[in-house]
Formats: C-alpha cells, structure tokens, sequence
C-alpha cells in the first residue's frame, strides 16, 4: 500500500490502487487502454513489478534534493494528475520559481522526446536533469543520490533484486531506468471520446462534445498536430512548434537575444539551467536546443489527454482555462486580438473564426478525453469553477441558450455567480 | 417444363427483346465522352478561377495541370483528417484551408468537375491506393 | 549503448546531432582562400503579395515574405547585401508592389532587385522601375561581378499586340500552366547589353547572374524555360567562375551546363509540383537535383522559405532555410567539378520524403 503522505489520502489512494491494479493486470507488459497503442518500451529497460516499484519509491524520494524537501512528485503530484496544477511556473527547493509549467507524467511515454522543448530524449535520460538544476532540486551533481542508493537498506536490497548490482555497480543509469519503467505505467486512454470513437459506444459522449469534435478535425484545424489515427489518437505529433504563447513578449528583443545566447551556448553555458532560469531565454523555446532559425519560440505539441484536468497550460502556464486556450487558437496565435502576431509564427496557425458555439462545443470536446481515473478530479474542478468551460459571463444571453441545451453537468451550474 | 424446352424458351426470349443490359453504340460513346469533356472542361475553369474560396487564390497556383494531387492513392489515411479518407474529402480540406472557403457536397456538380479534370489530368497513371 | 551522464556534454550532444540543419549564425568564418574575398547575401524570391480587395492581402503569402524577412535581419554577422529575386506582386498591381515593398523595406541593410513575370506584364515594369530601379544592370562586389538580368520578357507580339487589356495579358501570364502563356526570354536588346557589359571582365572574374528564369531549358509547358538559353549561356561560357542563381520554380532545382553552375530559390509564398508530377508530358529535371522534401500542406510555410549564400573564392554555397522540412546546402564540389547537395547527394543518404511523384 502507498506510503503516507501529505495531502488529501481520499485521492491519493484510488490513484494508486488503480495503477496497481492495472499494473497488476498485465505482469510483464502495460496495460494497452482503449484508444492508445502499446506503450514502447526500449529494450534495454524491460518492465517488471519490483522495477516500477522501485522506481515509484524513487520518484517520491524528497532526499534527491538540497533541502530534502522536493522529489519529482513535488510537481508532478499524482494528486493532480502528476503536475503541480494550479502553479503556473513550477516552485523547486526553497520555492524557486522556475519558467515552466511541469507537464503531466501521465501519457509522457508516449513522446518521441521529453520537455518542452525536447531537451531530453528518453524518460531516462529526463529523470538526470531536474535532480541538479538549481531551480529545481538543486544538487550540484547526482553524487548525493547515489550515496543514498548505495547505502540506504531499502533501496540496497531493491537495487540488488531488480538489477542484480550493488555498491559502485549501482549508478544513475540504474536509477533513471527505475523511474522511467515506474513512469512508463502511467498511462490512461479509455476517456469517453475513446469509448465513442474506438469503442463504438454512441452515448459515451455529449451532443456538445460531438460537435466539438467535428471542429477538432475541420474549423479548427487541430488534427495536424493533435493527432488522431485510424485505431489510436496520441493527440500529438511530437513535433515542435511557434503558436505565438510567450514569443511576443520577447519579439523585440529576438535580434539581439537570440545571437547573445548562441555565443553563450557556444561558450559552454548550461541550457538546462539557462532555459528554467531565464524568463527571455525561456521564449526561445526549441531553438534554445537545435539552434535552428525554424525552431525560434517552438515548443512540443502536449498531448490533449487528462487536459481537462492538468490546467493551466502551455509552456509557461499563461492561459488558465481551456476556453482561453482555444481563443488563442481563434485569434490566430494571440491571446490578446489586437496584438500582432509574431513573425516566427508556425505556418499552422492562423485565425479560426470560430462561433461562439464552436468555441464551446470545442471545450467540451477536450473534456470529454480525461480518463476515468480522473474523472473525479474533473467533477471536482468543474464544481470549484463552472465558469472555465462556459461562455465568458459579458456574453450570457444567446449563449446561455446554445449552452443549456448541449452542455451537460455544467449547465445545472449556468448562471451561478463567479 | 423439361429443360430442352426451358433452354428454347429461354434463347426466344433474348432474340425477341430490344436493346438489352448495356448496349451502346459509337455515338453513345461519343456523346458520353464529350459530355465528359465537358465537365473537365467546367473543371479547369474553377480550378483557374480563384472563385472557389473567399481570397482569390485558385487551385492551380499550387497545382498547375492539377499536378501533386495524386488521385491514383486514394483512399489512403491522410494526415491531415486524421482517418483514411477519400480525395472529394482533400479537396475540401483545400477550399477550407488555402482557399478560405466552405466545403462542397461529394456530389455538387462542382465538385464532380473538380474530380473529373484531376483525374483526367492524371489518366494512365496506375492505381496506388493507400500511398502516402 | 554507453551514456555519458555529464549533463552539459548531453546537451551539447544533443545540439550537435542536428548542427547539420542549422544556419552558421555563429561568428565562425566560411574561409576558402583569400578571406576577405569571401562575403555573404541573403536571397528572397517569389513572395507572389496578392491583393484581395481594400486593405486585405492573402495572408498566406504575406507571412511567408515576412518571416523571411525577420529571419533574415537575424543573421549574424551580417549578410553585405540582400536580393529579391523576382515575383514581389502575383499580378503586378500597384497595391501589391507597395505592400510587399513595404514588408522588404523592414530589411537591414542594401537590397538588389530582380524583376519577375508576374511584376512586369501589367504595365512592363514601369511601377517597378519607380520602386527599385532599372530592369537589368550589373556590380561589382568583392571581386565578383554581379549580372541582374530581366529573363522574363518575351515575343514581342504575345506582349504588345495578343491582349485587348493589360489586365487580361498579366492574367494570361500569371497562370504557370496557361496554354495561352508564352515562353520567357532575355532577348536580343539584353544580350547585345550583356555582351557589351561582359567584354569588360576578365575571364577569371567571377560572375554571379540573378535571373527570374533558369537560363536553362527544363520544362516549357509551365515556363521553367527560358528561350534563348544557349545564347545567354554562350555569352556566359568564357568565364572560370560562374554561377546563375534563379528563381521561379519554387522548389530545389541546382545543374551544371558546360562550366556554369546553376542553382534555384525557393519561394517565400508556396512551392511548385516537380514537373515529373505531371502524368502527361515529358519532362527534363536536371539530374543532379536531389528534392526537397515534399511539404504538408497543413503548415502553410511547409517547403517555403530563403536563402543565405556563401561566396568563397568565387564559388557559391547556397543554403536553403525552408520552414518544418529540412535545412538544404547546395555547394560547388571542387573535387567533382559540380554543385552538389552536402548531405543528401549520394543515393544512399536520401530519405523518403524526398519522393516525389
């Protein structure tokens, strides 16, 4: 059974005996749900109960940090559905802000490169990075995590039967590969689009939810990147792109910023540690990495499951709701219309002219892709905020019409007081 | 009735009959034809004409003689509507997107003369469905 | 496979797998013999502003030339001059012409212009000529002689006396694939200039020609064609060094005939079908050519972009930065003798979107 820990154990424990549970259903493989394919697993890294074990005991450690106060569950809290919602930015050791929103772990398997900006490219090769950057658990190398695998008796014991190896055997490489086999079942398909679209099932969605679909794939364009497939949707393309979150704070500045920063680079400076401390640097999104002029502001396309529930979003957690994000979309990769868009924008983009209804219709269609093991957290959240997947309250009357005959659940909440 | 007798029966039957199933003659063929032309002839004019969406870009600006649309490999998955689809369908996704327009019905006359002069642009090339 | 789990040489890895795609922003020298004869340009082509009515243009194409633009004002160290190689306006209209005009003069630093179909056969370039000066001329930079030639001029009777309107005739143009179209040419008058203008190089000068049309003789049915060709390339044969750079095509075209090099601008505004893609006629591609990739046309910017051109020794590199496909360097080979693509141009190192069909 889960350890104690702070925090409300009514979630917590469900979550956790649904991952074991599922776990436990398919002993040497993970579990395939509905409208996902087989999570890849490497070769060099087979799953197996003692190894996910051990790496969830080392995903919760808080000892992997300066003030042994933060572990990665510290923002990525499986509470929240493994992010630190509602933070915008992620808080490290001592409460350092960083320039990122800490993206969902769960469904991370499934990314051809992790990070925002794809920094890194495999779950393992991830799991280095927070432990010494200095916003995040700040330890100047990985030297204190493996003198506490090598002599802490739990871990001893665990390292021995899951990898055979002890003492100076044990390194980084072990660790990160437990935490990456314990992430690699964090995965969550069979939300109600699924059931509708793979399952057949035709009540599994709302009327609002099935229009909002049909924008997904035409009026609004979403597909490219979002991707859906013939058996499976991913929900992402994972590639980078500029949609315009963030770059036009910076736009000025791109000509002398982005020069600097290179001949920074190329005199040995930590991108890591550049990118999460440095808000501008930040804006630069992939290019930061590629140093590819196409790559200027882009970021990785996130996956749209459990988006419902993962808020706010995108690189630095700047649009709150899912309406929000849509009218970004909308206005052609502005939050704000009467901004200009930025010059680096992804061909992609573009503006939507969407309806009102549309808009809606479309909102409700990304809530209906949370899987059930968060549909709790969904019906908790809608209730604290109905207004995040209605119309804007200036725009109540014909509205509220469209809204009380296609929305579900949200519309008993139409017309309550923010 | 015995088979021999069903069998004469039978073969009275078709040679007493009209015209049956289908026949046709040259000039069916040739009325048919032209008829045909006609339509990829209405076809390359919306495709020149910029008329079909809202910002007066025409098809042919990307793809003159109907090139790169690739009839020959449909229904194939196509990416950008996430299923497999057919070409009427692409050539939607084109008057919505490039083109700024609104889509047309599979069997809108115009988008039958779209079909007919890309495929008539495209004749002799063998069938490849499901290519990328 | 061992890992190296020092975090700063795992993010210098990183970077440095795809170095190749990248453009030399750095301060680092492109250093072929005598360096201070070596210098840079950038080279935007085929922007194609067209006007919708009142204030709107198409926005596709207006992005295009804008981000080439801003791009541009990016490269470090600076490029000695930029030059736009034809096809500013889709239908030569003053609206047109100044609002793309407009964009372009966002641009730091000079800007050479050359003149494209689809700007001249309005009113034969007479706005044009008010905007960026004469329709063929030629500099020199750097010890390399620079040639601009106005390639898309043709019979005089197509131009003067075929068309009732001047609106008519630059519509009858701008359609690529147009039975009604008519082959581009130099003609007489530019040759005869261009030959007088030549006796005064030297044969180991290098040249470099801006031409809206290839020179060359590719595909006549969308007028990747220019009619005179052998002529203009006869004119162009004495010389060691020379290099034609054109636009037109939209897509990745690069060849050698005799000693002149020949390599193609990609669009600012959207890219053209190979004419191999055409089921019903014959058609020549320089063998050379390795593709571009094939775009989706989801990203409106796919398989469109600028160039940024090295000159070293007189050879020219030129570096394709096309946006969501993949970064392309077309350089002379001094060992082979010809332009050659550095990543891709052994069979065995092509990938599959460079299919075309």
């Amino acid at each position: 059974m889960p350890k104690t820990r702070s925090g409300p154990l009514l979630v917590a424990a469900p979550a956790f005996v649904l991952i074991a549970a599922s776990f436990a259903a398919s002993a040497q493989q993970p579990d395939r749900p509905l409208g996902l394919p087989p999570v890849p697993v490497p070769a060099d890294n087979p799953q197996t109960p003692e190894k996910v074990k051990l790496g969830e005991k080392l995903f919760n450690d808080k000892r992997f940090s300066l003030t042994g106060e933060v572990s990665c569950s510290n923002c990525h809290d499986p509470n929240k559905a493994f992010t630190d919602s509602p933070l915008t930015t992620s808080e490290g050791i001592n409460k350092l802000k960083g320039t990122r929103n800490a993206p969902t772990v769960v469904n991370a398997a499934y990314f051809a490169s992790q990070f925002w900006d794809g920094r890194a490219q495999t779950l393992e090769d991830q799991a280095l990075l927070p432990i010494t950057n200095p916003v995040e658990m700040g330890l100047p190398n990985h030297d204190p995590v493996l003198e506490i695998v090598r002599t802490d008796p739990e871990y001893v014991a665990a390292f021995e039967q899951v990898f055979g190896k002890k003492g100076e055997e044990v390194t980084m490489r072990e660790v990160t590969q437990a935490i990456a086999a314990f992430e690699r079942t964090l995965i969550a398909g069979d939300s109600p689009f699924d059931r509708w679209y793979f399952g057949g099932d035709k009540s599994a969605m709302s009327e609002a939810a099935i229009r909002g679909f049909d924008v997904f794939l035409n009026k609004g364009r979403c597909v490219s990147c979002h991707t859906i497939e013939q058996d499976h949707a991913l929900f992402t393309d994972n590639r980078f792109h500029n949609i315009g979150v963030g770059i036009n704070r910076i736009q000025k500045d791109i000509p002398k910023l982005a020069p600097a920063f290179l001949k920074a680079r190329s005199q040995g400076v930590d991108v890591d540690e550049k990118v999460l401390t440095d808000p501008r640097v930040s804006e630069l999104g992939r290019f930061a990495i590629t140093t590819s002029l196409d790559d200027l502001g882009a970021f990785k396309t996130s996956t749209l499951r459990n988006v419902a529930v993962t808020p706010p979003y995108m690189h630095d957690g700047s649009l709150k709701t899912l309406r929000e994000v849509v009218e970004h979309y909308n206005n052609g990769g502005v939050s704000n219309p009467d901004d200009p868009v930025n010059d680096f924008l992804s061909g992609g983009i573009r503006p939507l002219n969407l309806t009102e209804q549309e808009i809606n219709d479309l909102v409700a269609f990304l809530e209906s892709l949370t899987s059930p093991r968060f549909a709790a957290l969904q019906a908790q959240r809608m209730a604290m905020n109905p207004q995040a997947c209605l119309v804007k309250p200036s725009r109540t009357t014909t509205a509220a019409a469209g809204a009380a005959t296609a929305a579900g659940p949200a519309a008993a909440t139409e017309g309550a007081t923010p | 009735m015995s088979p021999m007798r069903c069998v004469i029966l039978l073969a009275g039957l078709l040679v007493s009959l009209p015209a049956a199933a289908d026949e046709f003659t040259e000039q069916d063929l040739k009325r048919w034809e032209e008829q045909f032309q006609a339509v990829v002839k209405q076809g390359r004019e919306l495709w020149t004409s910029g008329s079909l969406g809202t910002n007066g870009v025409a098809c042919a600006q990307c793809h003159p003689n109907a090139a790169n649309t690739h009839p020959e490999t449909y229904p194939k998955f196509q990416k950008q509507l996430g299923r497999v689809a057919n070409l009427w369908e692409m050539v939607n996704w084109c008057l919505r997107n490039p083109l700024e327009g609104e889509p047309l019905a599979a069997d809108d006359p115009k988008m039958i003369a779209l079909l007919s002069y890309i495929a008539w642009e495209r004749r002799g090339v063998q069938l490849a469905p499901g290519k990328h | 496979m061992s890992r190296n789990f020092d975090r700063r040489s795992f993010l210098k890895t990183a970077g440095l797998a795809t170095a190749a795609g990248t453009l030399p922003m750095t301060l680092v020298e492109v250093a072929f013999g005598q360096s201070s004869r070596n210098f840079t340009f950038a080279y935007i082509s085929d922007a194609h502003i067209q006007h919708i009515k009142g204030n709107q243009f198409v926005r596709n194409w207006d992005r295009g030339l804008i981000r080439a633009v801003a791009e541009t004002n990016l490269l470090d160290p600076r490029p000695d001059f930029v030059f736009f190689g034809g096809d500013l306006a889709q239908l030569g209209t003053k609206e047109e012409l100044d609002h793309g005009a407009e964009i372009l003069s966002r641009l730091r630093g000079k800007l050479y212009c050359v003149m494209g179909e689809h700007d001249y056969y309005l009113d034969l370039g007479e706005y044009w000529s008010k905007l960026f000066g004469p329709h063929y001329y030629s500099f020199d930079h750097k010890g390399v002689h620079f040639v601009v030639l106005n390639s898309i001029l043709t019979y005089d009777d197509w131009t003067y006396n075929r068309w009732p309107t001047a609106e008519q005739r630059m519509l009858e143009m701008a359609g690529l694939d147009n039975p009604n179209g008519s082959p581009f040419m130099v003609g007489e008058k530019q040759r005869e200039w261009l030959a007088k203008d030549l006796a005064k190089v030297r044969k180991d000068t290098p040249i470099v020609v801006l031409s809206h049309s290839p020179l060359q003789k590719i595909y006549k049915g969308w007028n990747f064609w220019t009619e005179d060709a052998e002529e203009v390339q006869a004119l162009l044969a004495p010389f060691d060094k020379v290099t034609v750079l054109y636009g037109h095509v939209h897509q990745i075209q690069y060849n050698k005939i005799g000693n002149i090099v020949f390599t193609s601008a990609m669009a600012t505004a959207w890219p053209w079908p190979y004419p191999q893609s055409y089921a019903q006629v014959e058609s020549y591609l320089p063998k050379l050519t390795v593709h571009m990739n094939r775009a989706d046309p989801f990203f409106e910017r796919d398989a469109t972009g600028w160039q940024f051109i090295d000159v070293y020794s007189g050879r020219v590199a030129v570096n394709y930065n096309l946006y969501n496909n993949k970064a392309r360097r077309v350089a002379y080979n001094e060992a082979t003798g010809q332009p050659e693509d550095t990543q891709y141009q052994s069979p065995d190192a092509r990938i599959p979107p460079q299919t075309h069909y």
